[in-house]
């Protein structure tokens, strides 16, 4: 595995239409990292996904996956290097059934027969996806989170060593959210999360990358990233739900410890972050 | 408004079965019916005779292949009442004696044989073509049809039209949802003209849609080729098949060699 997947240097980037998405992004990702990028709409996220997978070309500055620079004539290898799942799994699986749409990544790959079988077995067996069940299914007939799962797995099978998602969690119900976060937490791969999801980014990443206005405003440890709640606010970004509960507050978790205590003589662990509001 | 259901409805219903005909290889059941179509509607105005002998042809196929006959026939009559407003044009044409008139409404001998023969065709086409979606899943056609060199490019459309049609009209739904919820009940005309909006919104969401598949496709190392999955070789039985289907077609005809 690379030790370091993904550098990115003073990265520019403006749409035909005179927008400027990205200016000067300075951005260096190490491997196993989990990162979230976070940020409000229209500050950058999606373009700057776009270009670790080579759909949009450096501008200015440069891009460099593994020890790819991002160019034409690496474009082959940089997908292979970094897997992209888009936000809407309607946009990504175009093939009819879910396993013609799995097996799309690594038959441009070039694997045929039993290897390529056992790679979409095995992308489907990391998804939590059964391949007797949903094999054959019709992409048209799953639910948003078995769309979201189908849409992984077909990312998975083509093994990269980064994996780079926009807004995993959007458009999921409670249980399938809770699956997902899950699911990445058991892929050890790199992992690059832009998500407006913050309670998510808290729960899975250690690291948080705050964009605003195309410009990295913030790069540090998530917590103390989301627990700044005025710099937050100046980037109309606010704090994760899990800071801002009642329950939240000291006392209340020291009157709530007593009741469980005294209760029926048995400890129940909250697991409530004490943050002072 | 049939195209609202293809969505939703299994249109493959018997294809779990295992009979003979479910054995063939899909390329090699898209071939047999292909040939006898072509068969069939080569066959010139008034051979009775042959189509009644590939009638009995298809009929001997379809118990063989244990369709669901309801379902089957269910399909057929929908099918056969588009076909038939094609079929009223075709009664009333010029040739051979007079039967009946009416003003210049007029039957003819001529005419009642050209009807009979295109019902005939469109008939036994329809039977064929219907055992073939029952049996098949659409994918299985999509893919038999690579395998028997239809080009790649062309099999990739027809999968992503196959795919997104539902898409499509769910979206189309919604924002027809969302206009009646806003009290788009007023007038007919002005009803006409927000459909009819929406139908333009859908070409260009269609359109950027398009955009973002193919910057999906992009993103899993697509190249301008779809590559295609290899499809199980020909056995002994699949060439029996098209043989005796080749037969059937030249005995059909044979009837009316002088």
């Amino acid at each position: 595995m690379h030790h370091n997947p993904i550098s990115i240097e003073n990265l520019s980037y403006i749409y035909p239409d005179g927008t400027q998405a990205l200016k000067g992004i300075d951005l260096h990702i190490k491997a196993t990292e989990r990162v979230a990028l976070v940020g409000a709409n229209g500050s950058g996220k999606s373009t700057l996904l776009q270009h670790l997978n080579g759909i949009l070309l450096p501008q200015e500055g440069q891009v460099v996956v593994g020890e790819y620079q991002m160019a034409p004539k690496n474009l082959r290898n940089i997908r292979n290097f970094v897997g992209l799942v888009f936000q809407n799994p309607d946009d990504q699986i175009f093939m009819p059934t879910v396993w013609e749409d799995i097996a799309f990544g690594p038959m441009n790959q070039g694997l045929q027969g039993k290897e390529l079988d056992d790679r979409c077995t095995l992308s489907m067996h990391a998804v939590g996806l059964d391949p007797e069940r949903y094999a054959q299914r019709n992409a048209q007939n799953l639910s948003g989170g078995e769309k979201k799962r189908v849409a992984i797995a077909g990312v998975l099978a083509m093994q990269p060593q980064v994996l780079v998602f926009d807004e995993p969690s959007a458009q999921l119900d409670p249980r399938s959210r809770r699956q997902l976060i899950y699911l990445l937490q058991s892929l050890p791969l790199t992992q690059l999360i832009a998500t407006h999801d913050l309670d998510l980014a808290l729960e899975l990443c250690d690291r948080t990358i705050v964009l605003s206005e195309g410009k990295v405003v913030g790069d540090g440890a998530t917590e103390q990233i989301l627990g700044d709640r005025d710099f937050l606010e100046r980037h109309h970004l606010e704090s994760p739900l899990s800071y801002s509960r009642p329950y939240c507050l000291l006392e209340d978790v020291q009157a709530i410890d007593s009741v469980t205590q005294n209760g029926n003589g048995k400890m129940v662990g909250l697991g409530v972050k004490a943050i002072e509001i | 408004m049939l195209l609202l259901h293809i969505g939703g409805v299994r249109l493959d219903v018997d294809s779990h079965k295992q009979t003979s005909w479910h054995d063939l290889t899909p390329q090699i059941r898209i071939s047999c019916v292909l040939l006898m179509v072509l068969a069939i509607a080569l066959t010139p105005n008034g051979r009775w005779w042959t189509w009644a002998i590939y009638g009995v042809g298809i009929l001997g196929v379809l118990l063989a292949s244990r369709v669901t006959f309801s379902v089957l026939l269910k399909r057929f009559a929908v099918e056969l009442s588009f076909v038939g407003v094609i079929l009223l044009g075709t009664l009333f044409r010029d040739g051979g004696e007079v039967l009946w008139q009416w003003g210049w409404l007029r039957i003819t001998t001529t005419g009642l044989t050209v009807l009979g023969s295109v019902t005939l065709k469109a008939g036994l086409s329809l039977l064929l073509l219907n055992l073939l979606v029952l049996t098949t899943p659409i994918p299985v056609l999509l893919q038999a049809l690579g395998a028997l060199r239809v080009p790649p490019l062309l099999v990739a459309i027809l999968a992503s039209m196959y795919r997104y049609i539902g898409v499509l009209i769910e979206e189309f739904n919604s924002m027809q949802r969302a206009a009646v919820s806003r009290n788009l009940m007023s007038n007919r005309r002005w009803h006409r003209l927000v459909i009819g909006n929406a139908i333009g919104a859908l070409f260009i969401r269609t359109y950027e849609r398009g955009e973002r598949v193919h910057y999906a496709m992009l993103s899993r190392g697509y190249d301008g080729l779809p590559h295609l999955r290899k499809m199980p070789k020909n056995q002994r039985r699949d060439i029996l098949a098209l043989t005796s289907t080749a037969l059937l077609a030249l005995l059909g005809q044979a009837v009316y060699l002088k």
